[in-house]
């Protein structure tokens, strides 16, 4: 137990100073913000538009109601599990400043942990409500009754917390890639891109060939956002969520221990350049 | 006495991918990279006393900075070892670098956006300093190093030399056995660059904390260093007392004076009368101002004086201590053997 406090004692500080810069650099993270609305709009209103022109209610058992909602519990659940980590290792490595994080007596991904989620703290508590809010009275509207199950929220939450976990150190692994690419900006276009197509950010999985979706399913990508975001809108049964969380665990683990991995073999080689 | 610091056969090997010039160049390098292996350190030893200041210098790109970095644990040696109070830096880090405090004067290690004084809370957490031990070492810093002016304002904010003080408090905040400063006097001025020595002085006299410190101002060195080790090309060069390098290679000496009228200069003729060469000898003539330098260990410099008294009739004259940065400058350029 005062193991626990200690170390949070250590790593709060980090999280303080995540959210003073935060707020330092607050119009920064309000237009990101505005950014990531639109675009989750832009996304509504093209599944509207496919909905509209096709002769179907539905399409794999989504109805447009149940699009509207993956397309923002979707957002919310990128949103939150978004994780910049890799940029900054990134750049930490590339202009040598790493040097001046290996001289504390810290746990390196602890400390970008605490940071983030002290840099983000704020604007989890303005984002998540408001949608929540926004989609259950959507729900609620449309099919007449009240459809938010409070089992499903709190798994949600749980698989929502082990998908930052592992987006969190599936960056950190990206953003050691700089020890070996000394630039990152390029292939991070790629990363992006790749992830979100891969975790069902863009595209409903179930929309896609079933051998397809079969193998994505599986892969560390579902975990990410697709995992949670069907748990939330209770497509899975109990049974099912076991097994996928069970599955975001293992990814998660592995994810850490590949990062401890590559950490240990890229010290032996750091150059860190310029002085 | 019990050493500090053990540095034992260090080296540290770069790889290196070399580009040939061009677009051509840097398309063929993306396929197959010729690599080359430089070698920034190449077996330097030796060995720092408890509570002694350690003057660290060389010639830019000496690999000066590589050998802090190895000393700190942010870099792995090629080969050879370095262990600090018994420590090995790369086997424990988290727990070694509590013992140590390290200033980059390149680099801040500050958060840049947060206040000056946040950052130290901060620090005071993650080094688990007692409240009560905190606030003592912080009025004392403050004494030290007048950071009472700057401490609400957010780091991004601050001066050079303000960031500087600021980097050193920071790094002694958890009074570390072992101060590594690397250039910690780089583009300051006068005044600060006094306060500075003046507080490293001050803590290595009071708390007895070994100092390792690299910088190209000589005057950091004279003030504050008995001994020196000097690396060039990662080999180390020099190792030994301030005194002794003088005494050693402090043959060069200068002497000036000003001539009743500046035509006399004709009549002097020092290489012909003591046959030495150019490079042994120089004369600077500015009017009727005369600067010699000359090997002592030549010419006397009682026989110099009385050759040029005898010679020409002179208004004043001065002889010069040997300068610490006259002999450096000849290690630098090689022109002195090691």
């Amino acid at each position: 137990m005062t193991k626990l406090r200690h170390f949070f004692r250590i790593y709060l500080p980090f999280s303080r100073a995540g959210i003073q810069e935060m707020v330092a650099y607050r119009a920064n993270f309000i237009c990101f913000l505005i950014g990531e609305i639109v675009s989750a709009f832009i996304m509504f209103f093209v599944w509207k538009a496919v909905f509209a022109s096709s002769s179907q209610q539905t399409f794999n058992g989504f109805t447009l109601e149940d699009m509207v909602v993956y397309v923002f519990i979707t957002f919310l659940t990128g949103y939150l599990t978004y994780s910049d980590g890799a940029f900054a290792i990134g750049e930490e490595i590339v202009d040598g400043s790493i040097a001046t994080r290996m001289i504390r007596p810290c746990s390196f991904d602890m400390c970008f942990l605490f940071h983030e989620l002290g840099s983000r703290l704020i604007s989890i508590a303005m984002i998540f409500v408001p949608i929540v809010a926004g989609v259950e009275i959507y729900r609620c509207v449309i099919t007449g009754s009240v459809r938010f199950d409070i089992p499903h929220f709190l798994l949600y939450l749980l698989s929502l917390t082990v998908a930052y976990g592992i987006s969190f150190y599936f960056n950190v692994c990206y953003g050691f890639m700089a020890f070996f690419f000394k630039n990152l900006w390029g292939t991070s276009l790629i990363k992006e891109t790749l992830t979100s197509f891969l975790s069902g950010a863009i595209v409903p999985l179930a929309f896609l060939p079933a051998p397809l979706a079969a193998v994505l399913n599986f892969l560390p990508f579902a975990s990410l956002s697709y995992t949670p975001v069907m748990i939330y809108m209770g497509m899975y049964s109990y049974a099912e969520i076991a097994y996928r969380i069970g599955l975001q665990l293992f990814w998660l683990l592995a994810m850490f221990l590949l990062s401890k991995l590559i950490w240990r073999c890229a010290v032996k080689r750091l150059s860190v350049q310029g002085g | 006495m019990d050493k500090m610091i053990y540095v034992d056969n260090l080296r540290k090997e770069f790889k290196k991918v070399i580009k040939e010039p061009g677009l051509k160049g840097s398309v063929k390098s993306l396929f197959s990279p010729k690599k080359e292996i430089i070698t920034a350190v190449d077996g330097v030893s030796f060995d720092v006393d408890r509570g002694e200041i350690l003057g660290f210098i060389g010639p830019n790109g000496a690999g000066k900075s590589t050998v802090i970095k190895m000393l700190t644990g942010i870099l792995t040696p090629t080969s050879g070892m370095c262990r600090i109070n018994g420590k090995i830096p790369q086997e424990d880090r988290k727990n070694y670098v509590r013992e140590i405090g390290v200033v980059f004067g390149q680099r801040t290690q500050l958060w840049w956006d947060l206040a000056l004084r946040e950052t130290y809370a901060v620090l005071k957490e993650i080094y688990e300093v007692p409240d009560e031990q905190y606030h003592k070492r912080m009025a004392f810093l403050n004494e030290v190093l007048e950071l009472d002016d700057f401490i609400t304002s957010p780091v991004r904010t601050l001066s050079l030399g303000q960031r500087m003080r600021a980097d050193i408090a920071a790094s002694l905040l958890h009074s570390p056995k072992v101060l590594f400063l690397d250039e910690p006097t780089i583009g300051l001025d006068v005044v600060v660059k006094e306060n500075i020595r003046g507080a490293i002085r001050q803590i290595n006299e009071q708390e007895g904390t070994t100092v390792i410190l690299t910088t190209h101002d000589l005057s950091d060195i004279e003030l504050l260093c008995e001994r020196i080790v000097m690396i060039d090309k990662g080999k180390k060069v020099f190792d030994g007392a301030l005194s002794q390098l003088k005494h050693s290679y402090g043959q060069m000496r200068t002497f000036r004076f000003e001539l009743l009228s500046p035509d006399d200069i004709a009549l002097l003729d020092y290489r012909g009368r003591f046959k030495l060469s150019d490079d042994d000898c120089s004369t600077e003539v500015k009017k009727a101002s005369v600067c010699v330098k000359f090997n002592s260990s030549l010419v006397s410099v009682e026989d110099m004086i009385s050759y040029t008294l005898q010679t020409v009739h002179v208004k004043d004259i001065e002889i010069r201590d040997v300068e610490i940065e006259e002999i450096i400058k000849r290690l630098y350029k090689r022109e002195v053997a090691v």
